[in-house]
């Protein structure tokens, strides 16, 4: 596939690409570097591409290893509560800002709840669901079977579903 | 769209979560960077310095500590006594005897301090010039240490402690050979000296000298062969 091709084609998720990235970091700042990266990452590969694959599942795909790699090389795992939640007033990227002013806020119960969810279950929710992809791509996305993403979407909503009871009780 | 929620079924939820959560357009400054940027350049490149730097820092100040600071003490009880020796002896070379004592008139004093003795003792010839005499202790021993320096200027430090049932490594033996003597002691090597290391009866002895290259270790051999023929130290009764 040809450079600009290629450039252009992988630009046309970057909405959908930044959204996840924006569900994933909860600040924009770290959203537009981990979408950089992404996109620096993509460019750079081009050429393992497989022309005829999907695009935007192997986008996803570097999107949420980059996270995850940044997020392990900054040790975030220690800022992680027992249910996976991660705290969001440490920045993934050292010159984000420092305070958490630039964090985003949930404003719905729903998106709340979602915070709240492992990353695991966050993101399977993320891409089956809001970005309707199919369980194929979501499973290349997430490096494991179809059955463990079916099993993961149940479970993930099972557990949306008790944190939302839990705001309804509130 | 807080509160008020009933339980709802997989299709319901996955309907919610497709309708009711936000969706983020990236910004025009982020879309701009990276359609007229190409490849572009993230901002991680701006922490990548400091981490470089603190990186860079964190060598410099391991490579000093390994030069100046305190060495590992090694696992291997023979190499952890022939460092002892080896300082001994550099703190011979540096400071000279704590109390150089001349042989043989300090003979019964060395003996009681030291716990050897000393049944015949080399007392320089036209190679070696006795320098000195003095009790050590080295790792929990009481020994005696006695200093030499050749024309050259080297100074060899011939180190005796009483140690039952020494250990010498195998491996780093030398054979040594004049005429019909023949000795096989251990050739050590410890922050840049050479040490020969031997057992004789009950005693563990060391000669300790800066004579590291080939060359060196040839006269090295023949200054051990000196000391060892003309010396008999045996533990103090």
């Amino acid at each position: 596939m040809a450079s600009d091709e290629f450039h252009r084609l992988a630009l046309e998720h970057l909405d959908a690409l930044y959204n996840f990235a924006m569900y994933l970091t909860r600040n924009p700042p770290e959203a537009d570097d981990l979408v950089q990266e992404t996109y620096l990452r993509a460019f750079r590969f081009s050429h393992r591409f497989q022309a005829g694959t999907h695009l935007r599942a192997w986008l996803f795909q570097i999107l949420r290893n980059t996270f995850l790699t940044f997020y392990r090389l900054r040790e975030r795992e220690s800022a992680l509560a027992e249910d996976g939640v991660p705290t969001w007033d440490v920045p993934m990227f050292h010159d984000a800002p420092e305070e958490s002013s630039g964090a985003v806020e949930a404003h719905t119960d729903l998106e709340r709840a979602l915070l709240r969810l492992p990353e695991e279950f966050r993101t399977v929710l993320l891409l089956a669901e809001v970005e309707g992809m199919a369980l194929e791509d979501v499973a290349r996305v997430l490096g494991c079977p179809v059955g463990t993403v079916k099993s993961r979407i149940f479970r993930a909503k099972e557990r949306l579903r008790g944190l939302l009871q839990d705001y309804t009780n509130k | 769209m807080s509160g008020d929620h009933s339980p709802e079924s997989d299709e319901v939820l996955g309907t919610r979560l497709r309708a009711e959560l936000r969706r983020y357009a990236a910004p025009t400054s982020l879309r701009a960077a990276i359609t007229h940027g190409g490849a572009p350049t993230p901002r991680r490149a701006m922490w990548l310095s400091p981490v470089l730097a603190a990186a860079a820092t964190a060598l410099a100040l391991g490579l000093v500590f390994l030069l100046i600071g305190p060495r590992m003490v090694p696992a291997d009880p023979v190499e952890r006594l022939v460092r002892s020796v080896v300082a001994e002896h550099t703190r011979a070379l540096m400071w000279g005897a704590r109390r150089p004592e001349v042989i043989p008139t300090a003979l019964p004093w060395l003996t009681q301090e030291s716990g050897i003795g000393l049944k015949k003792v080399f007392a320089g010839d036209d190679h070696l010039q006795f320098s000195g005499a003095e009790p050590v202790y080295l790792e929990g021993h009481r020994g005696i240490a006695l200093h030499y320096r050749d024309a050259d200027g080297h100074l060899l430090s011939y180190v005796v402690l009483p140690i039952a049932g020494f250990p010498v490594p195998d491996r780093r033996r030398v054979q040594i050979e004049r005429g019909t003597s023949r000795w096989r002691p251990a050739l050590m090597h410890d922050s840049g000296f050479a040490a020969w290391v031997w057992r004789q009866g009950d005693l563990a002895c060391f000669i300790v000298s800066d004579m590291v290259s080939d060359a060196d270790v040839e006269r090295f051999k023949d200054y051990f062969v000196r000391l060892r023929i003309s010396t008999d130290p045996v533990p103090a009764q």
